[in-house]
């Protein structure tokens, strides 16, 4: 139960479903139209074939019987054709003839002993003439098959009567009925004879079959085909599917290496399979960088740790005095104080990555915050010997100012601490069209092409060591988040041992 | 016995130093790659603690120059964990590794056991005649008797127990008992030396004329 409803919802097993049956109503609709179609073009000519003969022995009937042939005949009126009505009572001008033959030149209408070909009837009664009570046979071609044809007569005179009744007044039409393998044709003549003419319909019967057969034939043959194909093409078209299915299993259950392999890019599912790749390709390289980011975050931690370790695991070796464990506690502080930092510089980053940073929007000039920043690395700049020169244009900005002058401090740091004593850093605010474009150059030994691109990653750090207090590796990270949130860029271009530049672009508010 | 470390994070380069010294070990230091190396290859280090992540050269290059010219045993400080850093690290010459957070015990324990190993020494005790060398608990006993010996006397006796039935230069004991920092007035020696005989019997140390001393196994 469970599988065959599993079935009927798999999309392969209803497509198959829907365009089986479509194909099975066309097939069917279009096999019986033909048949139907073959069947009366069959059965037209037959009948044409069998009125025409009872127009010939109608003919004949009204003839006088060739002189000599026949020395029984009755004298006999004939009325020409043109003056009997039709619409008339018949029978009252003329009494039928009790005698027939048929005349020699019509003898070639009817079979002789072939019981395939047309064969005729003529008699006199059987009800439906008031004045003739008494059914007799008048004449009958050789081959009449012997039959009972008082079914054929019942189904007439029923047909007649029933026309009779429709319009209201006696027409004699002539009735057409299948009886067995023979179509039949009655009719009854002015004077009073029924003609009936018929022949054997077995072999049309037989070739009918042989074409209905070969119809069904053929459209079983179709439908397999049709259906053999659709399933070939659905199961081409859905492969992509399962190829997809395939892939995002093996992703769920973690690895996200996993590609889908489509070859058929051209296809609506080709596309969604590229489209999917691309996410997946995202979706790795996001999961790398974080298992990256962590990995790094434990080793930055190592440091200071084994600090504090080794410095209490020392100082508790032995009895120290108050000069010794001041030391130790000392370092101790230091270390705690570097993890603080590092721990404050990743949940920023953290925030920054979920964007849950919340970053004020107010107008500031950011001429003024660059010049605050100055003031601040002041000091720092003397102890190094680094002068510091500014060209500042006012600019309003809008943002946070307190992160954007965190961006400015970090860049005039890193460009102090990078730089070689009596050097100097240049520090310029301009505009360039709606950008306020914010650049400080150092002159130090600038950094190497191959670290260039990284150095906004996370704990990237040129120099390779841990060497520069604070120096988390994360300083240019933040900078990086925080200038980014404010729709700006950052960019670092360096020229070795000629100084580096760092270019800080913000929309200017105006 | 004498060690150098090569550690750029100055509060864990003095609290190691000062551990190893109190553990009677003479120790230089160095806090960048060429100064670390540059020491390495001019003295007989009996171990060298050496960090892998320094500024100048790191730990990796300082351990391949090294190995060009001596043999001296290395202890790796890595940060990283991973299986193919310590794979690195061996397969590069180091003979042993600890990983950061460390416990000075492990070091200590880690260090000794090189040590050990570059003098072909399996076991922690030495017992030469009736003096018994303890190295892991630095107790020398006579006739299962504790014998009191000074830091300086301890090392000494350590020292020319892991080289014994070897002659053991006087300049060979000035580079593995002290370190750069120390003058090395050369009746210090023989006044170490003096002091050992007088604990350990006079016959403990052999006096081998315009060569150095002995012990005999």
């Amino acid at each position: 139960m469970g599988d065959s409803m599993k079935l009927f919802k798999s999309i392969k097993w209803r497509l198959q479903l829907w365009y089986g049956l479509i194909l099975v109503v066309v097939l069917a609709g279009f096999g019986f139209t033909s048949y139907q179609l073959e069947r009366n073009r069959q059965f037209r000519r037959i009948d044409d074939e069998l009125h025409r003969r009872v127009g010939v022995l109608g003919n004949a009937m009204h003839r006088p019987p060739p002189r000599g042939a026949d020395g029984g005949g009755l004298p006999f009126d004939r009325p020409p054709r043109g003056q009997f009505p039709d619409d008339g009572p018949p029978g009252q001008n003329f009494r039928p003839r009790t005698e027939f033959h048929l005349p020699p030149e019509d003898a070639h209408f009817f079979g002789t002993n072939d019981p395939n070909g047309f064969y005729f009837k003529i008699r006199v009664g059987g009800g439906i003439k008031p004045g003739v009570q008494n059914e007799t046979a008048i004449a009958h071609s050789d081959n009449y098959p012997e039959r009972q044809s008082g079914l054929a007569y019942d189904y007439y005179f029923e047909q007649v009567n029933h026309v009779e009744k429709l319009r209201g007044k006696e027409v004699m039409q002539p009735v057409v009925m299948n009886l067995a393998e023979q179509r039949v044709v009655l009719n009854t003549l002015p004077s009073g004879e029924i003609i009936e003419v018929g022949c054997s319909i077995a072999p049309e019967l037989h070739e009918l079959n042989v074409a209905a057969t070969k119809l069904t034939a053929v459209g079983v043959a179709i439908l397999i085909l049709g259906l053999a194909g659709g399933w070939w093409f659905v199961s081409r078209a859905l492969r992509p599917i399962q190829a997809i299915s395939t892939t995002a299993v093996k992703i769920a259950a973690g690895d996200l290496s996993q590609r889908i392999n489509s070859a058929e890019a051209e296809s609506e599912l080709g596309q969604l399979a590229a489209v999917l790749n691309s996410t997946f390709a995202r979706l790795e390289t996001a999961f790398a960088q974080q298992k990256q980011f962590a990995s790094d975050a434990a080793h930055e931690l190592r440091t200071p740790v084994s600090v504090i370790l080794t410095q209490t695991q020392m100082a508790l070796g032995r009895e120290r005095d108050a000069a010794g464990y001041k030391q130790t506690v000392e370092a101790c502080q230091r270390a705690a104080q570097r993890m603080r930092k590092l721990i404050e510089s990743l949940l920023e980053l953290a925030r920054f990555d979920a964007g849950q940073e919340i970053l004020k929007r107010h107008p500031f000039d950011l001429a003024s915050t660059v010049k605050d920043s100055v003031e601040l690395v002041q000091a720092l700049a003397e102890e190094r010997r680094v002068k510091l020169v500014s060209e500042l244009l006012p600019l309003s900005v809008i943002g946070d100012s307190e992160r954007i002058a965190q961006v400015i401090t970090n860049l005039l740091t890193n460009a102090i601490q990078y730089n070689q004593p009596d050097g100097e850093v240049r520090v310029k605010l301009e505009a360039q069209g709606n950008l306020a474009v914010f650049t400080v150059a150092d002159t130090g030994k600038g950094i190497a092409p191959e670290d260039l691109p990284r150095v906004f990653e996370r704990f990237y750090r040129a120099d390779k060591s841990r060497t520069g207090a604070g120096n988390s590796g994360l300083g240019l990270s933040i900078c990086k988040a925080i200038v980014e949130a404010h729709g700006g860029t950052i960019e670092m271009a360096s020229v070795s041992s000629a100084g580096t530049t760092c270019t800080v672009r913000l929309p200017i508010n105006d | 016995m004498r060690i150098l470390i090569v550690e750029d994070e100055p509060d864990l380069l003095a609290s190691l130093a000062q551990a190893l010294r109190e553990e009677g070990y003479a120790v230089d230091t160095a806090d960048n790659g060429e100064d670390g190396l540059f020491n390495a290859e001019g003295t007989d280090y009996d171990a060298i603690v050496l960090d892998v992540m320094l500024p100048g050269l790191d730990g990796w290059e300082i351990l391949k120059r090294l190995r060009k010219t001596k043999k001296t045993p290395v202890l790796m400080l890595t940060a990283r964990d991973q299986t193919r850093d310590r794979v690195k690290g061996l397969d590069t010459g180091a003979d042993d590794y600890v990983v950061k957070p460390f416990d000075l015990a492990e070091v200590f324990a880690r260090l000794r056991a090189i040590i050990r190993r570059s003098v072909n020494q399996t076991s922690n005790v030495i017992e030469i005649g009736e003096v018994r060398v303890d190295t892991a608990a630095r107790i020398v006993s006579l006739k299962d008797q504790p014998v009191e010996l000074t830091a300086r006397e301890y090392s000494l006796v350590e020292f020319m127990a892991l080289h014994r039935g070897e002659v053991v230069t006087r300049t060979q004991l000035y580079e593995h008992l002290f370190d750069e920092n120390e003058s090395s007035l050369s009746n210090l020696l023989d006044v170490h030396v003096s002091n050992v005989r007088k604990k350990l019997g006079a016959e403990f140390i052999a006096t081998r004329r315009g060569h150095g001393y002995c012990i005999e196994g």
